[in-house]
């Protein structure tokens, strides 16, 4: 055997080691880290972002849904862009114009508005409550948990509260990401009837454009 | 010295080349001794990779799928993958601890992850899919670390029956302490109840002497009515506990058509029911205004007074959904106007809202989109049911209770053009009466509102989140005014029907689920 083949067979062997390497790397504990990996790749915040405006519909004054404006730092994700939305709406009308509103029901559920918020607008739920998990389906179907610790059921209210506090949400996420169509609602993981005994929230909501003022 | 530098590199080639199984042979060898967790379907041993992480086991669907029976879809790619079992429809998301087990979301203990042999599931997403829908039970065993698939053995479910006969019409009801899997076959003459997966424990044979049931017999796998030659037999269900309930009339005495009210009118009797339904009740409080006043307080008043007025000036039989400050469940207010035959229903309930300004009276009736939504979706069901085999165990029972609600939805979506007029009445007469402003006659999918069979309107009074209408509904004179043009506009609706009708024109079809009346000046 020459210098040259030996050569050859030596580089051949190291590939053969290496790629064994890594076959066994992928496949065993290693797999499980490129798996999470992969995991956590899918959750929001893939990819670049971008400043992005979306129209967030705040409960308002009178009992309707009111438009406003905000830009937000959005990915190309859906969920990303759910989420985003959801988080900007939670955390109630922006601090731009001032304003004393608060809710007209002192039920532990009634929320103020954020600080400085705009006339007439209204954060939807109290502080505490949070985003848990958004989950998007191949169909168009949102799916979206708030969180309250400590409080089994949503704010007590009356129909025209609850219509806004649900449909804030639904007409939020549902006019603002193209690829949801509807939205199916959580409360601490967990889909209900009804939020405050009003509203079948046990389905799919469609976005309800007749409760957005003018 | 030539030769064996000539040889040196095929020497290290031949090392490297053994390293591998070197290395592979050294890591298993400690490996072998302990063996790892082993799942185990009908006494087999599954190769099934098992992750024990800190919120318990995790499971390779895979692998299970393939011995379960099912199918797998998108696992390899994207942050979602769909499993099918039978007919039922899985949607899980990798990270996710909901997931959708066909309409229902189902919350799990930890979410599935990616790992050996593609997605890995907890041990509470198969006994939430294969053993809701399949019947498999799932025992997972920590101290050896076995997991034991095997099909659940079918329990014995204690049945009750009674019967009653009232007014020409018999009614069978079989309670049972908890849903069984079941499947109702209706025949000329009879109605077969077949259980699916259990057995039932029937109770103390006792004879049934009815003009319209011949005879009710059990037998471990089913319940069968046997009805007269001329009978006819609608059925319903009722939960809490969970009743089927079958009402048997005579073929001649069934209503003529739903959709046609004149008809209808002529049918019924001179006295007409009416079902009242006070708002919340018990821990479900409702809106409280700003005095403190509670909405299920209120609405219990102005029902216990319409009551008493209504009975005084119209010949009517009221019933009310709730007496006392007691919860009851949304769905078990209809059902009481059902079981009742009850000609309209109406739901008496106080308004709050989130923003300050709002006020006035509105009255509500059920959007035909929710109608539609529930029919559709039990339609679909159905449709899936029987292109998928019909008859198949793990969906059956799921099958017959879309198509109850898809019979309760069609039933219900020819009551809207009545509850529409019902509801233009009564805010015209509250608009009337009282110096309210008029936010007019709507529409929602009110969960109240779903189950009716009949006309069923929800009414909101006021807004007790307004310290002004909140002082008003405190005073005995102003509730009676309130009282006064629900009993006016109830009276008016019981009238023959041609004269309102003319002014209420019909909704063009719902775009939105909550809508205004066309025509309503008020926004929403």
């Amino acid at each position: 055997m020459s210098r040259r083949a030996a050569g050859w067979v030596l580089a051949i062997a190291l590939l053969l080691v290496l790629g064994s390497l890594a076959w066994w790397w992928q496949r065993g504990s290693g797999g499980g880290r490129a798996g999470r990996r992969s995991a956590a790749a899918g959750e929001a915040g893939a990819g670049p972002t971008e400043r992005h405006a979306f129209d967030l519909y705040f409960p308002a004054g009178g009992g309707g849904l009111r438009a406003e404006r905000r830009e937000l730092q959005v990915s190309e994700s859906p969920k990303d862009r759910i989420r985003k939305v959801l988080e900007a709406l939670l955390a109630g009308p922006a601090a731009a114009t001032a304003a004393a509103t608060t809710a007209a029901t002192p039920t532990p559920g009634a929320s103020a508005a954020a600080p400085g918020a705009d006339a007439g607008l209204v954060r939807p739920f109290p502080p505490e409550v949070k985003l848990g998990s958004v989950e998007l389906s191949a169909d168009g179907t949102a799916f979206v948990d708030l969180r309250w610790p400590d409080h089994e059921d949503p704010p007590e209210s009356g129909s025209t509260e609850e219509i806004q506090r649900v449909y804030c949400l639904v007409d939020s996420v549902a006019l603002n990401v193209p690829q949801v169509n509807r939205v199916v609602l959580l409360w601490n993981g967990t889909q209900r009837i009804t939020f405050a005994g009003h509203l079948d929230t046990s389905r799919p909501l469609l976005p309800d454009r007749t409760l957005l003022a003018p | 010295l030539r030769v064996t530098e000539l040889h040196r590199p095929v020497f290290l080639a031949t090392l490297l080349l053994a390293l591998p199984f070197l290395l592979s042979a050294q890591i298993g060898r400690p490996e072998a001794p302990p063996r790892g967790p082993v799942v185990v379907l009908d006494g087999r041993e599954l190769p099934v990779p098992v992750t024990i992480s800190p919120g318990g086991p995790l499971f390779a669907l895979r692998p299970l799928v393939e011995s379960l029976g099912g199918g797998l879809s998108g696992e390899d790619t994207g942050e979602s993958f769909n499993l099918k079992i039978e007919a039922t429809e899985v949607v899980t998301g990798i990270g996710n601890a909901i997931i959708t087990v066909g309409e229902e979301i189902v919350s799990l203990s930890q979410p599935p992850v990616r790992g050996q042999g593609g997605p890995q599931v907890p041990l509470d997403f198969l006994r939430k899919t294969y053993g809701a829908v399949s019947g498999y039970s799932f025992d997972w065993r920590p101290e050896d670390s076995r997991l034991i698939i095997s099909r659940r053995e079918s329990r014995e479910i204690k049945v009750t029956l009674d019967v009653v006969h009232l007014q020409g019409m018999t009614t069978v009801v079989l309670q049972f302490p908890e849903t069984p899997r079941y499947r109702l076959n209706q025949q000329p003459g009879s109605v077969e109840v077949q259980l699916l997966a259990d057995r039932l424990a029937p109770p103390v044979r006792k004879r049934v002497e009815d003009s319209l049931v011949q005879d009710v017999t059990f037998s471990p796998q089913q319940v069968r009515i046997q009805l007269v030659p001329d009978a006819e037999v609608e059925s319903y269900l009722l939960d809490n506990p969970f009743r089927l309930v079958f009402d048997v009339h005579r073929k001649s005495a069934a209503p003529v058509s739903i959709g046609s009210s004149a008809a209808a009118f002529d049918l019924r009797s001179s006295t007409r029911t009416i079902v009242i339904d006070p708002g919340h009740g018990g821990t479900e409080t409702g809106a409280i205004g700003p005095g403190g006043i509670a909405e299920k307080e209120l609405t219990l008043v102005l029902a216990r007074d319409l009551e008493a007025r209504l009975s005084q000036r119209l010949p009517v039989r009221v019933v009310l959904t709730r007496t006392d400050d007691s919860k009851l469940p949304l769905d078990n207010r209809t059902a009481v106007a059902n079981q009742n035959k009850a000609d309209l229903f109406i739901s008496i309930h106080l308004n709050s809202s989130l923003g300050s300004g709002a006020h006035g009276a509105e009255t509500y009736f059920l959007s035909s989109q929710a109608s539609d939504t529930r029919a559709e979706n039990a339609a679909a069901s159905e449709n899936v049911g029987g292109t998928a085999g019909a008859g198949t165990a793990g969906d059956a029972g799921q099958e017959n209770q879309d198509l109850q609600m898809l019979l309760w939805d069609l039933a219900q979506s020819h009551h809207l053009a009545e509850s529409q007029r019902f509801a233009g009445l009564v805010q015209a007469e509250l608009n009337q009466a009282l110096e309210l402003r008029d936010r007019g006659v709507k529409q929602a999918p009110f969960r109240v509102l779903m189950g009716a069979a009949m006309p069923a309107v929800l009414v909101e009074l006021g807004f007790i989140s307004n310290p002004d209408e909140e002082a008003k509904l405190q005073n005995p004179a102003y509730r009676a005014n309130l009282v006064e043009a629900l009993v006016r506009a109830i009276g008016r609706y019981l009238e023959p029907p041609q004269a309102d009708r003319r002014s209420t024109p019909p909704l063009p079809p719902t775009q939105g689920a909550v809508r205004s009346n066309p025509g309503s000046p008020t926004p929403p």
